[in-house]
């Protein structure tokens, strides 16, 4: 059992839930348990970084600090914290006068960030960890003939990452999908910003950055588009009325985290996915399941009426 | 003793200092590709492009500058610090840009996003953690009735999926997490 | 002629750095200035100041309280007085109006808010000069 600091995000208690309901699920069939990181703060967003980056910094080292004590890394199954934490942990490393004031800060709190751990995201540890193999040896209804466009968005492959991924040209999300037996399309848009921030800040540039990337889905022929940001989820879906009303279009794409696929792949039932929740059904992925169930069914009757 | 002559830095080398931690070297380095602008996803919504801008800043057009949506317009994706010839990191460029205003209070009241910040980090400071959809509190100003009308709708949706949780979250230690910050910010208000 | 005092200042705002530069070569102190806390921290590492003014919100953010903890666990510089120029309740008021500000985060030596009257900073800058001399003899 591979084991990790979870750090859950403000969201997963609310808007993503399904996403955390799926982590962990996905988690527990693939031998990864998440603990949760207890009494974690907000990671800052962007607000903080606007008025002033060391309390943005303190916010991220709070959590840090408390993983440590337990000495496991800390796995982010949101990209906006992921990016938030990962930054702060490596400017942190790099800094020691700035790790040095951020433990004075600490110290009000019990804390001590020592920087001995890892900052992951959810995907990578699926990735890397627990390897594209364990995941295809675990699928028992594959999503074979599902158009699945992968969304990578911008916090998770940016920035300052020197760690070995290809930020320019990533792959991981095609083969994981890949894994699951579905398609993954080529998705043009697909290390796109969706515009999560700018929602309240600036309404219609957010509008027009989700509306390029529907486009781009649809241009691709994608049944589903997946994501591993609780943000991005909630912009792509639940705003894709207003960006019909706004551009006069008629998207109604489909939605969904990468772990309710992998959930799914793996024969874990719906609710405990969270599905169910989405505002826009995805339906060809639930006939696809469906489908795959009636056939692992069938030759079971055939053998009990032919015994 | 004769009066001494000093250098005094020019706008650009003033804002050049405040992004001294970005390890950049300095805006006057810009070549004017417009790189920044190709990769922004928001450029159409910004008065000027992020090469104008700090073509601007170099000029040391301070007040046109300041007056100008560019930075809060930014969604920070860093796609324009990833694909920089010149290392200049423009998305921290935009990140320095909206502190300075702010601290100089000379932020622009007509945008939405100092307000909602300021909500968003003060919201955070009280309970440790934000109340998603952490826009709700923004909804009010941001478009006046008819936009809280709009996002009631929305909010509506979410709520029959059982997304919109009913009362705020906060976390267990507010009170020595205050204390942390404070030490941060040394305001007496803080902790 | 005894030796002139050497002040370093570390300040972002180079309209504010002129205007007590000028003050304070008027009244024969010799003035090093740096506009962030990088090059401020190794200019007082490079060369022996009597007295540090600092400003304290630059750069990332309230960066003159990293700068002032750090010169005060210098084993080189932990005598330095200093002295804390700064507009942290205006610049911060967006956030906190009307909040004090905290002196108690370093043993200062004093803190004074903007905008400083010439005839105070001259006073101040004076008195803590004078201080430093009586508490350390010796150390520069």
């Amino acid at each position: 059992m591979k084991r990790y600091a979870y750090f859950p995000g403000c969201s997963a208690e609310t808007v993503s839930a399904s996403y955390h309901l799926s982590a962990v699920e996905a988690g527990t069939r693939l031998g990864v348990e998440f603990e949760e990181i207890e009494d974690w703060n907000c990671c800052g967003a962007t607000p903080y970084t606007n008025i002033d980056e060391l309390l943005a910094h303190a916010l991220c080292a709070r959590n840090l600090a408390i993983a440590e004590r337990e000495h496991l890394d800390v796995v982010a199954p949101c990209s906006a914290c992921f990016k938030n934490l990962y930054h702060t942990n490596a400017c942190l490393r790099a800094e020691p006068d700035l790790a040095d004031h951020m433990n004075y800060a600490l110290e009000a709190d019990a804390l001590r960030f020592e920087g001995t751990i890892a900052v992951r995201h959810l995907i990578h540890v699926f990735v890397e960890d627990v390897g594209l193999e364990a995941v295809r040896r675990k699928v028992t209804h594959p999503l074979t003939g599902v158009r699945v466009a992968p969304y990578y968005g911008c916090q998770l492959v940016r920035p300052d990452r020197h760690d070995g991924y290809d930020a320019a040209a990533p792959r991981y999300f095609e083969d994981l999908l890949a894994a699951t037996g579905a398609t993954p399309v080529d998705f043009p848009y697909r290390l796109r910003c969706c515009g999560a921030s700018l929602m309240v800040a600036n309404r219609p540039a957010a509008l027009a950055m989700v509306r390029d990337l529907l486009r781009s889905a649809v241009q691709a022929q994608a049944d589903v588009i997946a994501t591993t940001c609780p943000l991005c989820q909630l912009n792509l879906e639940a705003y894709q009325g207003d960006v019909n009303r706004e551009f006069g279009t008629e998207y109604r794409v489909p939605v969904l985290y990468f772990t309710q696929l992998m959930g799914l792949a793996m024969g874990i039932g719906r609710k405990k996915l969270g599905i169910g929740r989405e505002l826009i059904p995805p339906t060809k992925v639930l006939e696809c399941v469906a489908r795959k169930a009636a056939a692992a069914e069938a030759p079971k009757t055939a053998e009990v009426s032919h015994p | 003793m004769p009066p001494a002559t000093y250098h005094t830095p020019s706008f650009a080398e003033e804002i050049s200092n405040e992004m001294y931690a970005t390890g950049t070297r300095g805006l006057n380095c810009c070549i004017q590709c417009a790189t920044c602008s190709a990769a922004c996803p928001a450029v159409a919504f910004m008065d000027h492009t992020p090469r104008r801008l700090i073509g601007m800043i170099n000029a040391g057009l301070r007040d046109d500058v300041l007056n100008s949506n560019t930075f809060w317009t930014c969604a920070s994706c860093y796609s324009c610090s990833e694909h920089c010839p010149k290392g200049i990191r423009p998305s921290e460029l935009m990140y320095a840009l909206k502190r300075y205003s702010i601290w100089k209070n000379r932020y622009r009241g007509d945008l939405v996003g100092p307000e909602f910040s300021r909500l968003f980090v003060k919201t955070i400071m009280r309970t440790g953690k934000s109340y998603e959809p952490g826009y709700a509190p923004a909804f009010i100003f941001e478009g006046g009735l008819r936009g809280m009308l709009r996002e009631m709708q929305f909010g509506m949706k979410l709520l029959a999926k059982g997304r919109i949780p009913l009362l705020p979250s906060r976390i267990m230690r507010v009170e020595s997490f205050r204390r942390m910050l404070s030490r941060i910010v040394p305001l007496d208000g803080i902790a | 002629m005894t030796q002139r005092k050497r002040l370093m200042i570390i300040d972002d705002d180079p309209d504010f750095v002129a205007a007590i530069r000028a003050t304070l070569d008027e009244a024969g102190y010799e003035t090093e200035v740096a506009h962030n806390p990088r090059d401020g921290f190794a200019a007082l590492k490079a060369r022996p100041h009597d007295l540090l003014l600092l400003d304290l919100m630059m750069g990332r953010g309230a960066e003159g309280v990293m700068v002032a903890r750090k010169v005060r666990k210098d084993p080189a510089l932990k005598h330095l007085p200093i002295l804390i120029l700064t507009g942290i309740r205006q610049q911060i008021a967006y956030l906190f109006p009307g909040q004090g500000v905290d002196r108690d985060f370093v043993s200062l030596s004093e803190l004074l808010e903007k905008p400083v009257k010439p005839e105070l900073l001259l006073e101040r800058v004076g008195a803590l000069l004078a201080g430093a001399a009586t508490a350390a003899p010796g150390v520069s």
